[in-house]
């Protein structure tokens, strides 16, 4: 599986994180220690870019749910943008879809926090 | 003048010149002496220093091969101190990624070289257990600050004057100052494991290249030592881990039902297959009432010991919940009502619960983010995914779980197979990284449906088996079969 690199935009008060690889229990620290330090930052405005995502594991996903409660705690948010079909059967199935913000474009989801 | 006189006169200069000469000779001879003294002082005392060093060296290694890695770079650093009269040290362990940095020891009231003091040191109740805990929690980037420069290049720094200095930051706080600075890297085999880092001479002179070259014998001595023990280290985690996951698994294994109900007119089969790394999948079956058979299967997001004891908790909870109560949600929503207030943040539990009238054959069935169950239609020989809306347990909010769950109803006919999985079976993969998947997981199903709930684990256990070969499995694998005889 391969690693995941993680490209950070910036974009006024949001951040968007692009996500390019896999998010399993080996790879996802890399990505919780970018959340944390957005976090630390007091940045709770992200936007997870999900379209070179190849596989998420589902803990991985419940672990963005913690991190989505959290920034909402702050009046901030996670949200994801551009799942692949497969990503987001996964996140269906698990019924998040219906705890996490998801969207098709990241337009959509910036106009969302505006 | 008489000649006397002159002779006189002319001695007189003369005996007064040798006086002041031979004075001005002892004086210089004396003043050469004492340099000579100090000199020959500063040679005992480094020959001190160097008996000390050689002799606190030997003290390091008297007995590292079985101390463990924190006791040794204690030990290590009261020496390095010892040896450099420094008033507080520090060592910088290099982390399994490679580029980052974390104190594992620091002596004294070791100033952070890189980030702040400011929060919360005023109420700190110890200011150097206020210190030492912010240098040991705050990671250094290879490359980033003083310390990071060392880990990355594996060169040493001496700073004498570090109050002038950029590169060293600058407290108001008199304890925390920074007069003068030494770093050096701890190397094993040219590569660097650490960072070892003193401040502050106790007698207020400033380091010099005799004590650099001092600690980097030391750090070179000790960083063999240092390398063994982390390696020892890892070597007792995995020997935790490995313990921690046995008792995962006895848990497991003490959860699961240790016979398959026997109902009327229905054939039921299950099995589970525990992964080398424990996935937390259950299953089981429970007394409703005489006319009503609970089938429940569920997997723990979380591994380990936690896993197993959520699981151990959910057991319970459906056990109690489950009699008398023909409704698989209500069941469901109660348990998540429990698990909230008990589950860590992030764990969650994908559970499938159904209850099955034996004598109408009706399944209600409810789904709180697990797998979609399977229908084989016995009479028309066709599939359909049982689909019924639901979020997996203990992760949102109460209403909105509560909200999302429904129940789905059928009405099952002679004949008729229903199958329920855990995510092992169709993710698991062979030695290429294939998945298994869902095609060839219902396939298997679709084969063998017709001959019974037993014939379908079978077949999916045998070709699951053939397909993965002897890679071993990151998750369990847990199935259950139930077929309406004919």
């Amino acid at each position: 599986m391969r690693e995941c690199v993680i490209t950070r935009e910036q974009k006024d008060h949001l951040d968007i994180l692009h996500l390019d690889g896999s998010l399993d229990a080996y790879s996802f620290p890399k990505l919780e220690s970018a959340l944390n330090e957005l976090r630390e930052t007091k940045r709770h405005h992200v936007i997870l870019d999900c379209a070179s995502l190849d596989y998420i594991s589902s803990a991985a996903l419940g672990a963005l749910i913690g991190f989505a409660r959290r920034s909402r705690e702050q009046k901030g948010d996670l949200k994801l943008a551009r799942l692949s079909p497969k990503i987001f059967n996964i996140v269906e199935l698990l019924g998040f879809h219906k705890i996490l913000d998801i969207f098709s474009d990241i337009d959509q989801a910036i106009r969302k926090f505006a | 003048m008489t000649p006397g006189l002159i002779h006189a006169l002319g001695v007189v200069p003369l005996s007064w010149g040798l006086v002041v000469l031979s004075l001005l000779f002892l004086a210089i001879l004396f003043a050469r002496m004492r340099q000579l003294q100090r000199e020959r002082d500063i040679l005992l005392q480094e020959k001190d220093v160097i008996f000390g060093f050689v002799h606190d060296v030997g003290e390091v290694f008297v007995d590292a091969d079985h101390i463990d890695l924190d006791h040794l770079l204690k030990r290590v650093l009261f020496y390095a101190q010892r040896t450099t009269h420094a008033g507080a040290g520090a060592i910088y362990l290099l982390e399994p990624d490679g580029e980052s940095l974390r104190a594992r020891a620091a002596a004294g009231i070791f100033p952070p070289l890189v980030g702040e003091v400011e929060s919360g040191l005023e109420h700190a109740l110890s200011k150097s257990q206020h210190v030492e805990t912010l240098i040991k929690t705050r990671v250094v980037s290879k490359g980033e600050g003083l310390i990071g420069a060392v880990a990355d290049f594996g060169a040493p720094i001496l700073i004498e004057d570090a109050e002038p200095d950029p590169r060293v930051p600058h407290y108001d706080e008199d304890f925390l100052k920074i007069k003068t600075l030494l770093l050096v890297p701890m190397r094993f085999h040219q590569k660097t494991i650490g960072v070892m880092c003193v401040v502050n001479r106790v007698d207020g002179k400033p380091f010099i290249l005799s004590d650099l070259n001092l600690l980097q014998s030391l750090a070179d001595q000790a960083s063999v030592s240092v390398h063994y023990a982390g390696f020892r280290e890892t070597l007792d985690e995995k020997k935790r881990i490995d313990h921690d996951l046995s008792v995962a698994r006895r848990i497991q294994t003490a959860l699961l039902p240790k016979e398959i109900p026997r109902v009327d007119s229905v054939e039921l089969a299950a099995f589970n297959y525990p992964a080398l790394e424990i996935g937390g999948d259950y299953y089981d079956f429970v007394h409703v009432d005489d006319t009503h058979l609970g089938i429940a299967i569920a997997d723990v997001s979380g591994k380990g010991i936690g896993g197993a004891i959520m699981m151990s908790v959910c057991r319970s909870i459906l056990r109690a919940q489950a009699p008398g109560n023909l409704s698989p949600a209500q069941v469901l929503k109660s348990l998540n009502r429990v698990v909230c207030q008990d589950i860590t943040e992030d764990m969650f539990v994908c559970m499938l619960y159904m209850i099955l009238n034996t004598s109408t054959r009706e399944l209600v069935v409810a789904r709180a983010g697990h797998e979609r169950p399977i229908l084989s239609s016995g009479e028309r020989g066709d599939f359909t995914i049982i689909n019924s809306p639901g979020i997996a347990i203990g992760i949102s909010e109460i209403e909105t779980f509560e909200s999302a769950l429904e129940e789905a109803t059928l009405q099952l006919r002679p004949g008729d197979v229903v199958v329920a999985y855990t995510d092992g079976i169709t993710e698991a993969m062979n030695a290429q990284n294939e998945e298994w998947g869902i095609e060839n997981f219902l396939d298997a199903v679709r084969v063998a449906a017709e001959e019974g709930a037993n014939s379908v684990l079978n077949n999916v256990r045998q070709r699951l088996t053939r397909f993965v070969g002897n890679r071993a499995q990151y998750d369990d694998m847990t199935l259950l079969a139930l077929r309406v005889m004919r």
